[in-house]
């Protein structure tokens, strides 16, 4: 038996990494750290990516989901009743059909792959992920590419417009309120 | 470093994120469960696209309209939070049993 | 040469890089401060008291909060100056040579870039006070802001390599840098660079009017480790300014490294002026700028980086 290459090493590193961290995050006693956890376990799977020869994908992965637990962490603070977030807690509920099901789903996705035969074409090595991507974001699939940005757009514009409480001219509700009828304020001075 | 490992580790994260989706009362963290989720697809879609697609670019499409799934429900997520914390002071589920009030 | 011996010279070549840089900022900032300020100290006492305040700060006493998060206090400073030699690694320091060079160096170093806003959160969260948090908020709100403006004022400069490895955009620039394609790319990244490590004019996270910000609870090494990395990342900031807009190592007559080193001093100096020339701006101000006004310039500079390409 050979040993084992880094590839491998550094595959069942990340791997181990990104389960732990990410069943540590359900297991966190304070929301910030639960966030943080979150991080690391993409951020694991941003190296597992990378190991399997989609580097542009996964350092976007990594890039993307820095802003975005920063954005959760900063939402708990805000609205948690435990303001900092440095107390302990432990808040779930059904927690017996929650572990049956997760327990169930692993069991039936994990099984799945060694009871079925895989397609085995692996990619060509070395392979120009990132230029292939490019040429095809903008060839073949830009429709696609296209539909993706249009659709954050209007999640951007339905954002704005779920949370916009105040604008520039006033309330955001004011306008669809009707005047009052009486007009008491109105009178002359 | 084969398919059958990566799919065992997809698994195992779709799991947690199954776990954590059903048993949060935090809504912040009912969405960490979702994200969870997404992420073990993207890996099983990288997974798939790195060693049984000989080297098809549009493996790595089906990820980019993952992340966009995932920036969508996250922001759209927020925002619903951030409406039902206003009207309700509330951030947990359990609170949120009757839907009219 | 064997791949372990190039990839161990990479990481000491980094590594003395960032801490050569991290003491010339050291430096240069009391000279300026007694250049600006007045009390003229001189060259040798510029040179020695940044060791014996680094000596002082290892020997004192660390103290901490009651409830606070202890691995993350001490994981944020050490995390930060990661980021910064990442940050570094991915310069080029001579023609077609950089300590890493993956295809996806742009993505690499906007990555790492991100990251330190988890970094500074978790610096100004984990003591549990009243004083770090707020600079972590302050911290966020402006990261949050200036990450579009930096990653289109970067893309602008990729723009004319059409490729997303550091090394091929330094090369794409031999006849024009891309600070006259890309004009108004240098000043949209500065901005934004000083941002990054919280330095003067923009620095809200660890302000004198909040007494410090993320790092009011500091003492002792932490504080060392949390300073140190700043300036690291200043330097990172500085080196990559002057690989994408300065062109590098490009230059007449003298050897490639003596560029790269030149410009990004030059760079640096322009830090540390405006940090003691320049007043504070206020958050709201800085988030506002950032949305309405470097968004659109991004935008329109890399329309014009298009124009002047076709």
């Amino acid at each position: 038996m050979n040993a084992p290459s880094w590839t491998t090493v550094l595959f069942w590193f990340f791997a181990a990494g990104g389960v732990i961290t990410g069943y540590r995050v359900f297991r966190a006693d304070s929301m910030v750290r639960a966030a943080f956890f979150l991080l690391a376990s993409f951020a694991a799977t941003g190296g597992l990516l990378v190991l399997l020869g989609a580097e542009f994908l996964g350092m976007v992965l990594i890039l993307m989901m820095a802003g975005e637990m920063l954005v959760m962490a900063i939402i708990m603070v805000m609205y948690m009743m435990n303001p900092a977030g440095l107390n302990p807690m432990f808040m779930v509920h059904q927690h017996r059909t929650s572990v049956i099901a997760a327990v169930a789903s692993f069991l039936a996705l994990a099984v799945l792959p060694f009871v079925i035969t895989l397609p085995a074409r692996a990619n060509p090595r070395p392979v120009a992920a990132t230029a292939q991507l490019g040429t095809e974001l903008l060839g073949d699939s830009m429709l696609v590419f296209q539909t993706a940005g249009v659709t954050l757009l209007a999640t951007i514009v339905g954002t704005v417009a779920l949370t916009s409480r105040r604008g520039r001219y006033g309330d955001a509700e004011e306008g669809s309120k009707e005047p009052p009828l009486e007009e008491e304020a109105m009178e002359s001075p | 470093m084969n398919l059958q490992a990566v799919l065992v580790v997809a698994a195992a994260l779709f799991a947690i994120g199954v776990y954590g989706a059903l048993s949060q009362q935090s809504l912040v963290m009912l969405i960490m469960g979702l994200e969870m989720m997404i992420n073990a697809g993207i890996l099983a879609a990288v997974g798939f696209w790195s060693l049984a697609a000989g080297g098809n670019p549009q493996g790595e499409m089906l990820v980019i309209m993952f992340m966009t799934v995932m920036a969508v429900e996250m922001a759209l997520g927020f925002s619903l939070i951030t409406n039902v914390y206003r009207i309700r002071r509330a951030d947990i589920t359990e609170k949120l049993r009757r839907l009219r009030e | 040469m064997n791949g372990y011996a190039s990839a161990g010279v990479a990481v000491v070549l980094t590594g003395v890089a960032l801490a050569v840089g991290i003491y010339l900022v050291a430096i240069g900032d009391r000279l300026l401060a007694s250049l600006v300020g007045g009390g003229g100290i001189g060259w040798r006492t510029a040179v020695v008291r940044p060791a014996q305040r680094a000596t002082l700060l290892l020997l004192q006493q660390r103290l901490t909060t009651e409830p606070s998060d202890a691995p993350g206090w001490a994981l944020a400073p050490a995390f930060f100056l990661a980021l910064a030699a990442v940050a570094l690694a991915m310069v080029p320091v001579a023609r077609g040579r950089a300590a890493a060079d993956p295809a996806t160096g742009f993505v690499v170093f906007s990555a790492a870039i991100a990251l330190v806003m988890i970094a500074v959160f978790l610096h100004g969260w984990s003591p549990d006070a009243a004083l770090p948090l707020h600079g972590a908020y302050r911290y966020g709100a402006q990261a949050l802001s200036f990450q579009i403006p930096f990653l289109l004022a970067m893309l602008a400069a990729a723009l004319p390599a059409q490729s997303l490895s550091i090394v091929d955009i330094v090369a794409a620039q031999d006849t024009v840098w891309n600070v006259i394609r890309t004009p108004l790319g240098l000043p949209l990244f500065l901005i934004v660079g000083a941002s990054v490590s919280s330095w003067g004019p923009v620095n809200l996270a660890d302000a004198a009017d909040i007494a410090g910000g993320t790092s009011a609870e500091d003492s002792g090494v932490g504080r060392l480790l949390w300073q140190t990395a700043r300036y690291g990342m200043l330097v990172a900031v500085a080196a990559m300014g002057g690989a994408l807009f300065l062109g590098g190592w490009w230059g007449p007559l003298l050897p490639g490294p003596f560029w790269v080193i030149l410009k990004t001093v030059v760079l640096l100096l322009a830090f540390l002026a405006a940090g003691h020339l320049l007043a504070r701006v206020r958050t709201e101000t800085f988030v506002v700028v950032s949305w309405a006004v470097l968004i659109p310039l991004a935008l329109v500079n890399i329309f014009f980086t298009g124009a002047f390409l076709l």
